[in-house]
Order: C-alpha cells, then sequence, then structure tokens
C-alpha cells in the first residue's frame, strides 16, 4: 500500500476534456498532477465545438466550472506548449522529458490586449482550424486558459516584434525566448492525447481540398461557434450565402478500409447536432443526411428521433460515392439510394463530411508505449493508462468516464508501486 | 473571532487607472467605509501579490481586490484561509465601458462599494466537522462492475463493504459463455474470465462481503450513512456504489416475435446460457435485433450491447459448426468503435445480415422479414431457432423490494429528451411534439430507501437509467456521496461497466475525504461553508427542503429543516427559497446579496440616470460577460452586475429590496431551465423563474410594472448578445419610466 | 468445376456460398456491408439493373436465377472505381466479370442473349485468332450471333456509321491484320485456359 521512495505526482499528458479532468480528479482526491498540454491553451477539441450532443449545451460551459476547479487547486501545474519528448523508468519512478516551444510572452501577462493593438501580421487561426485569421500577438480565444496572449515566432527579430515587446506594460514579452526542456519525476502517466480529425484531403472523391463548399464537421463547428470565422452564421464559404440545401455525409473515412478501419462512434451524433444548427439558423432549410447505420446508442437515439420528427431533415442511407463540382459552387453529391435503387446526383449549398477521429499516436509524435493496438488507440486494459479518445473512439461523457477511471488507476498506481 | 481587519487594493493596471478617477475610488473606501486602500499599478504581478501577502503577515483578515474579473488571477489573490473578495473593475467596467465617462466612473465607485459593502457580511467559512466519519465504501451489486469497483476501492485503501441480492459473487458474468471482444485485434469473442475477478475479490482482506443481503432502509449522508438491512443488521458506511447492473427486458411482451408459441423462440440471454452449456443445437439461426428496443412501445432507447453480442454468439455457433447458417436481422447495425471489428469478423465467418423488419414469426419459426435492400418481402424458412436480442432494463430499483407509495415517478420527467429542436421562423409549432413519450422506470421499489425528504429512489432519467444529466460531469447524482456506475447507468457492456466501475470508485474516495473535512464535493469543490438555518425565525414552510435539487435537507420530527452537510452542494437554492432570510452561510448569505444591491448609489430621477440591477449566475451569464468585455463590445452603464452563485439562490428579498431603494429594473440572468437544462445545480434557474412568476402580482400591488422584473436564459455562449439583451431592458425600463419609490 | 447450387428458398445460403468459394473475389464479397458505394461510383450505374450492391445481396438471398440473368455482370467496363472506393476491399469488378463467366458456363439464358455476352464472344473469337480485334470482323460476328435475319438488320442499320469508319480508316477493308507468331499465341492461351481449369476445377 505504500510507495516510500518513489514519486506521488500524477502527470497527465493532454489538455483536453479527458486530460483536464482526470487531473482535477486526481487533484481533488489528494493527488499532486502536473498537466502537460501541447497547444497554448487548454479545453482541446472540445473548446473548438459549438455545441455538445444532445442536450445542444456549450462545451466552454463544463470547461468554466473545470478550470475554476483547477484553479482553486493548488495540486495541479499546467504547463502549456509542451509535449513529453521522452519517458524513462516505470511506474513509481519515471523521468519525464517535457519539451516546451516559446509562446514568446512569460506568465505575468495579464490579457490586456496591449500587444494585440500594435501587432499587424495576420496568422492562420488554429483555433477556427485556420479559416480566418488572427494577429500575431493573440488571445487563442476568449475561454483561453490560461487567459494569456501568444506571440507568433514568426514577428520574433522584426521591428513588428519590438512593437509588441514595448507595446506590454508589465514586460510580458519576450522574444528571446527558445525551446526548452527539462525532466519531471512522476509515478504515474496517464495518456489524455485525445485524436485530431481525420485528414479530408485524404478523401480525395469527396473534394474537400478544392470545393469550398465541401466542409468537415469540425469546420461546421466553428462555422456555427459564436467565436468562429463567421460569428456563428452558418453560410457558404465561397461566397457567405445561407445554405438552404445541405447534405451531411456520414463515414467520411471512418468504417472504411482505405482510411480508418473503425467506427468513429460520435460522428453520426454529430451530424445530428448540425442538422439541429441548420434548421436552428433556417426555417426553409432542407438537410439529407447520407449514413450506412445510423449509431446511435443508449438515450442517444432519442436525439435520432429529435431530428427525424422534422420534416425537413431526411435520411438517406447511402454512402455516396463521390462529389462532384456543380454550378454557382453547389457540389453534388452522387451515389446510390440503396433502398430505393435510385441513382442521384444531387446538388447542395453545402456539404459537410463527417470526418472520424484518428487518435494522435498516429500522428506519429508520441514516444514508444506499450499496449497501443493497430489504430494508435492506448487501449484500456493495456499497460500504459490512457483516457478518452487516446484509449479509443469515445464520446464526451464516456471520455470524462474514461478519464475518471484513468485517474483512478494512476492513484493506485503511484500508492502501490514499489 | 479575531477582529476583522480588511485590506483593500485597487489596481489601476489594464487600462483600469486611464479608464477611471482612482483617486476618487481611494476616498470612497476611505470616507464611506473607513478602510485605508493600497493603490498599485499591476496588483497581479509578484509586488502587488507581495503588497497584500506583507499586509497579511501584519494582520489583514481579509481582503478585497479591486482589480480584474473574480474568474481570473484566481491563483494570484489566493490567501487561504484568508478571504479574498473582489471588485471588478476591468472586466465590467473599463473593458465593456467608454474611458474617462462619468457613467463609467459611477460604475467602478458602485462595483467597488458592493465589495466593500459586502465584506462585513461574510467571513471564512468553519467547516462542519461533526465527529466519526466513516471511510468505508458500500458497493451495492456483486456483478462485473461491483466486483470491480470492490477490488478497485480496496487497492485505494478503503474498507469495502460489498452487498449483493442473491446467494452468489459474479452476477449475470456467471451465466454468460465468451465476452465480447476487448482487447486488440478486437476480433474475436474472449474467453469469460470472471472467476479471476471473483479470486481478486475474495482474496482481498479489506472487502467483506455481505450475501442474500435486502437493503431496508439507508439514512444519513456522505461520511455517515447508516445503512439497515433485512435481517436488521446495521452497517456505516461513507460513500456508496450502486452497481446493480440490469435486468433483460420482459420477453413475454414480445408475443409479436414468436415469444412464447415456441421454446426455440429464445432470449440472447438465454443464447449466453446454452452457449455456456454447449446445449444449443442449430443448423439456422435468425437474430432479430431491437427486440424490444428502439422501439417507442416497449423501450425507447437503444441498449448499445445486443448488436455485438448477437455476433459474438453467431461467431461462436460458427466455430462450434462452419456449416451454421446465421442470420442478423438488423434495421441499424451498431457496432461503434472498434467493435466493426468484430462486425467484419461475422461477415468473413459467414453470417448475413438482413436490413429489415420482422413482420412476424411463424409457429414453424418461420420469420418473415421485409427486407429493404433487395426490396421484397422474403420468408426465412428452415429455422431452427430464432434468438431476440432483447434489451437492458437498468436495475435503478429493485425487482424484489416492495414499491414505495413514494414513486420514482416523483424523479424523473425533468428532461424530455425528444422535445422539438428550436426551429427558426417557427419555433413551437413545427415539428410535433413526440405524443408516445414511454416511461421506462423499471417495476420494484427503492433500492437504498433512502430516508430523505424527497423520497427513498435514487433520481433516474426519462429512460430509467440512474445516470446524470451531465454530458461534461457523468458521475454527478442528485443524491451526494451516492454513484452509479455499469449498466443502471447506461447500457454497457462488461468492458466499458468494468471502466466505469473505476471511475465511481474515485468519485466515492474524494466523498469519503471531502465529508470528512467538511468540504464541498463538485462543483463548488472544496467549499466549507454550509447552510446555517436560524430556526427561532423559521417558519417551517418546507421550501427549503422541498427546492433542494440535493435532497439535502430534511425535516425533523417538529417540522423543522435539518441540514445534512455533506449532502450539501452549495448552491443556496434553500437561501433562495426561505421566505424569511433564515438561511445563510458563512460565505453567501442574503444579507451578503442585498448589502451589495443597497449600497449601490442611486441617483435621482432627475439626473436622468436609472439603475438596473443584473443578478447574473457565476457559472455561463457572467463568463459571457466576461467574454463580451474581452472583445470589448459595450453595453449600458447604468447596469449594476450581481454575481451569485446560481439563479436558485436568489430570494425574491434581493428584488423587494433592490426595488425599495429605487432600481428601476431588475433582470435575473441564468442558465437554460426546462428541457435539456444547463443549470449545475439542476434546478438552481428553473426554481428562480417558478418564484420570479409569482412575483407579478406582488409588483402591482406596490404599483409597479411587472415588466421591471424580469428573468432572461443565457448562455456561456451568449458574448455576442448579451449586450444587446442588456441595452435592449434598460431602453425597455426608460420607457415605463423611473421607480417611484427612488429616494422614498 | 461444379455447377453453382440452386437455393431452395430465401436465403438458402446454398449459392451465396458457393460463389464466396468458387467466384474471382468472392470470398471478400462476405464483407459486403450495403453501403451503395459501388452503384453510386458507376458510371452506368443507372443503367444496370440491379447493380453491383444489391446484385451481392441478392447472392445472399439466394436468389441465384435473377443473379445470373442480370445485366450488371455484362455491364460492367472496368473502371474500377467501385474497387478503389469500396469501403470493405471488395473487387467488384473482378466478381462481376467471374459471376458473367459462370452465368454463361452454366448456360443461363438470359446471359447468352445478353448483348455483352455476344460481343464478348466476338471480341474473344477474334481476340484469339488473330492477336488482335479486327472492327469489321468483330462486328460481323457480333451482328451473325443474332441469326441471318438480325446479321442484316443491324448491319444496314450501321451501314453509314461502317462507310464514315472506313473512310476516316478507323476500319479497313481486306485481309484481317494479325500479330507476328499467331502459334505462340495459341500456346499461351492454352497454358493460360490450363491453368484457370485448375483453379477453378
Amino acid at each position: 500500500m505504500t510507495n516510500p521512495s518513489g514519486s506521488r505526482t500524477i502527470m497527465v499528458v493532454g489538455g483536453g476534456i479527458s486530460g483536464i479532468t482526470a487531473a482535477v480528479e486526481a487533484a481533488e482526491a489528494g493527488f499532486d498532477v502536473v498537466l502537460i498540454e501541447k497547444t497554448p491553451t487548454l479545453g482541446g477539441r472540445v473548446a473548438q465545438m459549438n455545441r455538445y450532443f444532445p442536450k445542444l449545451c456549450h462545451p466552454t460551459c463544463g470547461l468554466e466550472i473545470n478550470y475554476q476547479r483547477i484553479k482553486k487547486s493548488k495540486r495541479i501545474s499546467v504547463y502549456t506548449m509542451s509535449t513529453v519528448a521522452k519517458v524513462a523508468g516505470k511506474t513509481g519512478g519515471y523521468t519525464v522529458t517535457v519539451k516546451t516551444k516559446p509562446r514568446h510572452v512569460k506568465p505575468n501577462c495579464t490579457a490586456c490586449g496591449d500587444c494585440a493593438k500594435v501587432a499587424e501580421t495576420e496568422v492562420a487561426n488554429p483555433f477556427n482550424y485556420g479559416m480566418n485569421t488572427v494577429k500575431a500577438a493573440y488571445l487563442p480565444h476568449g475561454m483561453a486558459f490560461p487567459m494569456r496572449y501568444v506571440v507568433d515566432p514568426s514577428v520574433a527579430g522584426t521591428p513588428e516584434g519590438e512593437a509588441i515587446k514595448a507595446a506590454c506594460t508589465v514586460g510580458a514579452v519576450d522574444l528571446d525566448q527558445t525551446e526548452d526542456s527539462f525532466d519531471l519525476q512522476v509515478g504515474a502517466i496517464v495518456w489524455a492525447t485525445g485524436w485530431r480529425p481525420y485528414p479530408a484531403a485524404n478523401l480525395t472523391a469527396y473534394r474537400w481540398s478544392d470545393l469550398p463548399n465541401v466542409v468537415t464537421n469540425v469546420e461546421m463547428e466553428r462555422l456555427a461557434s459564436v467565436d468562429g470565422p463567421t460569428k456563428g452564421k452558418i453560410v457558404r464559404p465561397s461566397d457567405g450565402a445561407a445554405p438552404k440545401t445541405v447534405a451531411l455525409i456520414q463515414c467520411a473515412g471512418s468504417r472504411d478500409l482505405n482510411h480508418l478501419g473503425y467506427c468513429s462512434r460520435i460522428c453520426c451524433l454529430a451530424s445530428m447536432k448540425h442538422a439541429a444548427y441548420v434548421r436552428e439558423q433556417y426555417a426553409d432549410a432542407q438537410v439529407d443526411v447520407y449514413y450506412i447505420d445510423l449509431r446511435a446508442h443508449d438515450k442517444l437515439e432519442s436525439f435520432v428521433q429529435r431530428l427525424k420528427r422534422d420534416p425537413q431533415v431526411a435520411f438517406i442511407k447511402s454512402k455516396p460515392s463521390r462529389i462532384e463540382a456543380g454550378e454557382n459552387g453547389n457540389p453534388v453529391v452522387c451515389g446510390e439510394n440503396t433502398l430505393t435503387r435510385e441513382i442521384y446526383a444531387k446538388p447542395y449549398d453545402l456539404v459537410v463530411l463527417a470526418t472520424g477521429m484518428q487518435p494522435s499516436v498516429a500522428e506519429g509524435e508520441m514516444p514508444d508505449l506499450g499496449g497501443v493496438d493497430e489504430y494508435g488507440f492506448i487501449f484500456a486494459e493495456g499497460e500504459d493508462i490512457s483516457a478518452g479518445v487516446a484509449a479509443g473512439p469515445l464520446d464526451v461523457s464516456m471520455s470524462v468516464q474514461s478519464a475518471t477511471a484513468a485517474a483512478c488507476k494512476a492513484i493506485r498506481a503511484v500508492t502501490t508501486a514499489h | 473571532m479575531t477582529e476583522r481587519k480588511t485590506g483593500v487594493y485597487l489596481c489601476s493596471g489594464c487600462g483600469i487607472g486611464a479608464s477611471v478617477d482612482m483617486s476618487k475610488l481611494e476616498t470612497i473606501a476611505k470616507t464611506e467605509f473607513k478602510l485605508e486602500p493600497k493603490s498599485h499599478a499591476c496588483l497581479c504581478n509578484d509586488d502587488g501579490v507581495g503588497l497584500i501577502k506583507g499586509d497579511i503577515d501584519g494582520g489583514v483578515n481579509q481582503v478585497v481586490v479591486a482589480a480584474c474579473s473574480s474568474r481570473v488571477m484566481v491563483d494570484r489573490f489566493a490567501f487561504e484561509p484568508v478571504m479574498t473578495l473582489r471588485a471588478d473593475l476591468r472586466e465590467k467596467t473599463t473593458w465593456s465601458h467608454p474611458a474617462g465617462d462619468e457613467d463609467t466612473q459611477m460604475l467602478a465607485e458602485d462595483y467597488l462599494r458592493m465589495a466593500l459593502a459586502s465584506a462585513p457580511k461574510v467571513k471564512a467559512p468553519e467547516p462542519w466537522v461533526d465527529g466519526d466519519y466513516s471511510q468505508r465504501i458500500m458497493v451495492l451489486g456483486g456483478g462485473v462492475t461491483g466486483l470491480t469497483a470492490a477490488a478497485q476501492a480496496a487497492a485505494l485503501g478503503h474498507e469495502v463493504l460489498l452487498v449483493e441480492r442473491s446467494d452468489r459473487l459474479g452476477g449475470r458474468a456467471l451465466e454468460a459463455s465468451k465476452r465480447l471482444p476487448h482487447t486488440p485485434p478486437y476480433a474475436q469473442p474472449q474467453d469469460n474470465d470472471i472467476e479471476s475477478l471473483l479470486a481478486a475479490v475474495k482474496a482481498s482482506p479489506h472487502v467483506s462481503v455481505k450475501m442474500n443481503a435486502v437493503v431496508t432502509r439507508t439514512a444519513g449522508m456522505p461520511g455517515k450513512f447508516a445503512v439497515t438491512f433485512a435481517d436488521e443488521s446495521i452497517e456505516h458506511v461513507g460513500a456508496i456504489i450502486i452497481a446493480t447492473g440490469w435486468r433483460p427486458y420482459d420477453a413475454t411482451k414480445l408475443g409479436h416475435l414468436g415469444y412464447g408459441a415456441s421454446p426455440k423462440v429464445v432470449t440472447n440471454v438465454q443464447m449466453e446460457g446454452m452457449l455456456k452449456t454447449g446445449s444449443v443445437s442449430a443448423k439456422a439461426v435468425a437474430f432479430i435485433q431491437c427486440a424490444g428496443s428502439r422501439d417507442p412501445d416497449h423501450l425507447p432507447y437503444c441498449s448499445s450491447v445486443c448488436c455485438a453480442t448477437s455476433l459474438k454468439q453467431a461467431l461462436e455457433l460458427i466455430e462450434k459448426d462452419p456449416g451454421t447458417s446465421c442470420y442478423v436481422i438488423y434495421e441499424e447495425m451498431r457496432t461503434p468503435g472498434v467493435a466493426e471489428e468484430l462486425y467484419r469478423t461475422a461477415q468473413k465467418a459467414g453470417v448475413i445480415f438482413i436490413k429489415g423488419k420482422v413482420k412476424g414469426v411463424g409457429a414453424d419459426l418461420t420469420v418473415t422479414v421485409a427486407d429493404e435492400l433487395v426490396g421484397q418481402e422474403v420468408p426465412l424458412k428452415g429455422l431452427d431457432l430464432v434468438v431476440l436480442a432483447t434489451g437492458m432494463v437498468p436495475n435503478s430499483t429493485n425487482p424484489d423490494a416492495e414499491a414505495s407509495d413514494k414513486g420514482p415517478e416523483q424523479l424523473i420527467g425533468d428532461v424530455d429528451p425528444e422535445a422539438p429542436i428550436k426551429v427558426a421562423g417557427y419555433a413551437g409549432e413545427a415539428p410535433a411534439d413526440y405524443t408516445k413519450r414511454a416511461q421506462c422506470t423499471p417495476e420494484g421499489g427503492p433500492l437504498l430507501n433512502l430516508q430523505y425528504r424527497q423520497g427513498p429512489h435514487l433520481p433516474v432519467l426519462h429512460d430509467g437509467f440512474a445516470d446524470s444529466h451531465y454530458i461534461c460531469f457523468p458521475y454527478e447524482t442528485r443524491r451526494t456521496g451516492i454513484y452509479t456506475a455499469g449498466p443502471v447507468r447506461r447500457p454497457m457492456d462488461w468492458s466499458e461497466a468494468a471502466e466505469d466501475a473505476q471511475g465511481a470508485v474515485l468519485k466515492a474516495v474524494q466523498a469519503v475525504r471531502s465529508a470528512s473535512a467538511g468540504a464541498a464535493l463538485h462543483p463548488r469543490v472544496g467549499d466549507l461553508g454550509y447552510p446555517k438555518i436560524n430556526l427561532n425565525q423559521c417558519t417551517k414552510c418546507r421550501r427549503c427542503t422541498v427546492e433542494c435539487p440535493f435532497g439535502a435537507i430534511d425535516e425533523d420530527e417538529k417540522e423543522y429543516p435539518q441540514v445534512n452537510p455533506t449532502r450539501c452542494r452549495r448552491c443556496g437554492t434553500c437561501m433562495g427559497a426561505c421566505p424569511v432570510r433564515t438561511i445563510s452561510f458563512d460565505n453567501y448569505s442574503v444579507e451578503f446579496l442585498t448589502s451589495q444591491i443597497k449600497t449601490v448609489k442611486i441617483p435621482d430621477e432627475f439626473s436622468g440616470k436609472p439603475r438596473l440591477l443584473l443578478i447574473a449566475c457565476e457559472n455561463d451569464a457572467i463568463p459571457a460577460l466576461d467574454q463580451a468585455a474581452i472583445k470589448r463590445h459595450t453595453w449600458s452603464a447604468h447596469v449594476r452586475v450581481l454575481p451569485v452563485r446560481c439563479l436558485g439562490s436568489v430570494s425574491l428579498l434581493c428584488i423587494s429590496d433592490a426595488l425599495s431603494v429605487g432600481y428601476d429594473g431588475v433582470m435575473l440572468m441564468g442558465c437554460k431551465p426546462g428541457d435539456d437544462y444547463q443549470c449545475h445545480f439542476v434546478k438552481g434557474s428553473a426554481m428562480a423563474a417558478e418564484r420570479l412568476s409569482k412575483v407579478g402580482e406582488t409588483l402591482k400591488s406596490m404599483m409597479l410594472e411587472p415588466e421591471r422584473v424580469v428573468q432572461v436564459e443565457a448562455s456561456i455562449a451568449d458574448s455576442d448578445r448579451l449586450p444587446t439583451v442588456i441595452d435592449d431592458f434598460v431602453a425597455q425600463i426608460t420607457k415605463i419610466g423611473f421607480n417611484p419609490f427612488k429616494g422614498f | 468445376m461444379s455447377a453453382s447450387p440452386t437455393p431452395t428458398g430465401a436465403y438458402d445460403l446454398a449459392f451465396a456460398r458457393w460463389v464466396y468459394a468458387n467466384v474471382d473475389g468472392g470470398d471478400r464479397m462476405a464483407l459486403c456491408m450495403q453501403c451503395g458505394t459501388c452503384s453510386g461510383s458507376c458510371p452506368i450505374g443507372a443503367q444496370m439493373d440491379h447493380g453491383p450492391r444489391k446484385l451481392f445481396m441478392m447472392i445472399r438471398a439466394g436468389l441465384k436465377d435473377q443473379v445470373l440473368a442480370s445485366d450488371t455482370i455484362w455491364n460492367c467496363v472496368s473502371c474500377y472505381n467501385c474497387v478503389v472506393r469500396c469501403p470493405r476491399k471488395v473487387p467488384v469488378t473482378y466478381i462481376l466479370h467471374d459471376l458473367a463467366t459462370v452465368a454463361l458456363r452454366e448456360g443461363n439464358a438470359a446471359a447468352k442473349a445478353s448483348d455483352n455476352a455476344r460481343f464478348g464472344s466476338a471480341f474473344w473469337w477474334s481476340a484469339a485468332k488473330y492477336g488482335r480485334t479486327d472492327e469489321r470482323l468483330v462486328t460481323a460476328k457480333y451482328y451473325w450471333s443474332f441469326g441471318l435475319g438480325g446479321f442484316i438488320k443491324r448491319g444496314m442499320a450501321n451501314q453509314k456509321i461502317a462507310m464514315g469508319m472506313v473512310k476516316t480508316k478507323r476500319m479497313h477493308i481486306g485481309m484481317p491484320h494479325k500479330v507476328k507468331g499467331t502459334g505462340e499465341l495459341a500456346k499461351i492461351l492454352a497454358k493460360a485456359a490450363e491453368i484457370e481449369a485448375r483453379n477453378h476445377g
């Protein structure tokens, strides 16, 4: 029951909803936690979602509570812009090498925004998947935690960079910051490294790369989000027009041996959400959902039923074979309706691809881990402790459940390791 | 108690100093509150924080920071046990109002007054600690979930009481054949390893097991539960994990699928048993999916595991005899995640999938299917076994226990999962309401027979599962210290249930540890305040006992409210409910709020400056306003924002006080109530709306227009909308005219 | 090779299992999840009576006669769009072509009467005999398969096209062009037939 020599600190890698949950749950049980996050802010993919299914509530609401829990906890240390470069040792006594990228802004930043006023260069906004730009000195978003600015490395060593530095009255801008690395001693590691959207460019038949009015589901979230590139108005990227017909294409990459062999679980329900977004904004819009099997487990079934009762939402059992360029920038969705045998070629104002989730391990940015399956999931019963989508394609509620279990496992590891 | 010594610190950084006259603020602190303020150009830097720390060392025991929003720099301005109050001169003043403006200056002054006036009304809370607390965890149910929970809780160093209703541990896993795949490559059924789990639990010295046990009553609260059993023994535990699992849907209700007419029509549960004992011999087998699930006449939800279970059973049959013909008749194949591997394995093995509705099962086992993919109705003949993939019914009640006269209906129905989506243009008209809404509360009596004012049952959702309504907080039940795990919470398979058990264990561990420290659990984690009731003033109206979202307040034999502090989540709904301000927390009270309301300087009607009070929920409305300020949106400087823990904590006394001191209008801003509620205290905003609905008559009797008091729904993503909402309200009130009670 | 069994009723799997075991790519056909990508990808999907997706389901449903009589198996143009896109990597093209062979071998009347079977046979006759296809002879052979009346009717109807082709040197008049070494070709083809017989025997 004791761990006299080893560290009782728990490291959580990844600051999305799963990592945040694992961190606060472990801390609130009385353990010190180090939370490592790759980007400048916590929140991960859920912070980029407009709303959650099936309640259509906003992810930032739960994040706010979790951030308050972190702020009030004395046990959680957060390292942003950091990744794990190396892991040595074993349970109870790990030495983890953490690599940190320069934020060019020190912790004494008060988020006053004076730096952004003098910045001129526009850089692609990662928060909006590059759908718009931000100033080279920017707050990642209004709910950013930590609430600190970032200065893009591109202005370091330029007169603009000096102006940004001079604008900061508290001296928080540091253009000389460089990549850094340091070692931490921890007793257990929870991998909550999450996922990335499967690259839509790989789905060549769906023409995401060259047809502007074909977007992915994660882009749709940003289009519908008040902090998105269109301030929450769902419009066609090509001309800013309100879409009257929208196609939602399921299994864009998932359940496909050429892409992702597994089902990503969340996309069907995310598309139900998107149908709701469109219908809430446009009374005259028609939404067509193309699917192989509608997968809505447990009570989420009632969310599908909600949409099925909307006469302007249609369900077409078909995996579209391709998308073609039509008139007026309209993508034309082509395929076979498997219930009617109709071969269709239907133009839409907007097409949303329900791209799947790919574990971050698949990106090859992680140290070698045990217990990783062929897809890159660090499966729940393997040697390493994982949480959320790092462990498998899970929805938010299941991820939080998984993360709470991961915190339990980590505590067990640090208290019983010898 | 030592004498209160309040330190006041004004920050002029982040544009505050350039926007408002700091010296006037200093004067207010000195002249109106007799306090010596200290100003600093950047209070959150080491120098500023050092200044405060130095004063604390010098005897300051309460800190007022007039700087940024209370949501930021929380760690910098945390000086526990010294309490910090915040006045927001940045987000809600400088960033959202024009600099150097007279009205902005008045706003800043009022925010400082609000903090200073409320400071004497609160103190750092003293926790409720009362004698012995049990660190023991009770696990109800000895199946996979319960066994896993018991083993894990024991491994974390807690004594565990494992309670099983039957005469053996192992639950449904004992009758199951193989397991669904749970480790890579996830392609084949895996061995049933319940024996190793049983062995682990039996080997643990920390787990004591109570067999054939039925709970007859559960009294107390986290840290102090007293559980009585049918044998009249009483056990004391600190937290409870409900792992009662599931029961199969009653197949006798599935006569239309042939159940009962032939012994060759069996349920998937029976099939498991047949596969386990090897007593199945069939050359042609049809599996009928969604037998009872996803059917408004039976179970409206998807039971989640039946698809994969049928695949597994078919594969077991084929493994035994490769010549077996297996047909799975389905509406949607649901093999989410890596379970897709099992689907492919079954296809490779030759299992045939027919999408369509079953029209009937004949006496000769002919299954008639409307085959949607071929487009014809086909009779499936020559079958020698039909397996109905029946769904899971949660054991959120005890089928053996007598039904309580207080039915579980009282605990469902607060959420309509099938409420129509709000549609632009014709919200409320189309699509039509769902009329056939199944009520799925399973038959039986209460699991724990909770001796709570609000009834003996564990709250369940519309589908009968004892799950949380929150997506981000799946373990947040409405009964503090009691956690559900496994299929009683959500339909799930063995592996998921084992994971779920571990999550519930952690929550139970937190519950027992927090209870003994007198500290709150989620969402106000660590808050040491708790409701104190001045019984001398209590009118026994029972509003607090009825309205508490967590059932924390019971009634004693004299019908006075009795707080169970460790059940309390510190939302303050009781305080808002009480008509005579008898309920308060050390760090939150009606006085704390009204002192802020009353300290605001109300200009007379000739000034042309109305004053409006915006009472805003600190979880969603306040962050939304902060975000609006970060974007430098502006709103009327005539509005004073008063953050509250939850709209549920807002007493009508706050509103009447505001109107009687001359505010021209009051707006309550909080989370979405009703269907899909988003209030993190379950029904705080709903209770506020309920209370407010009764305020109109009172206003009329005071000769005031009911439009002066409104409640608006705000979400955390409303940063672009709220400034307009506020300004519209100001315009509306200006139209109505000034409050006649001004200066009265 | 044994002839395919005839199912006795709906979803009698005898034929489906035979297809899985004997048709080129048939084992992967079991993985078809009926998504419709193949039929939707097909450039002439709208002209097919069933399309590959439904045809595969019909095989499972035991509709052998309709399957072998289907024009789907004859209309595949081997563009391989379906094969490339199939999420279950089913080699649709191979399966369709081999099913066509099965249909002919088993003497399915509709198969034998199909345009593409006739044309295919004429094409093969020319290719095997001369090592290349001679438009004039292939066409003539194809028309002849409809009998004398059919031959004349089709010949007259297409006379103008034929003349145009001759004019633009797309079709020549005179002795058929041949590859060198037709004897070698015959040996290659005989060997191929032998291998096929061994694989499908």
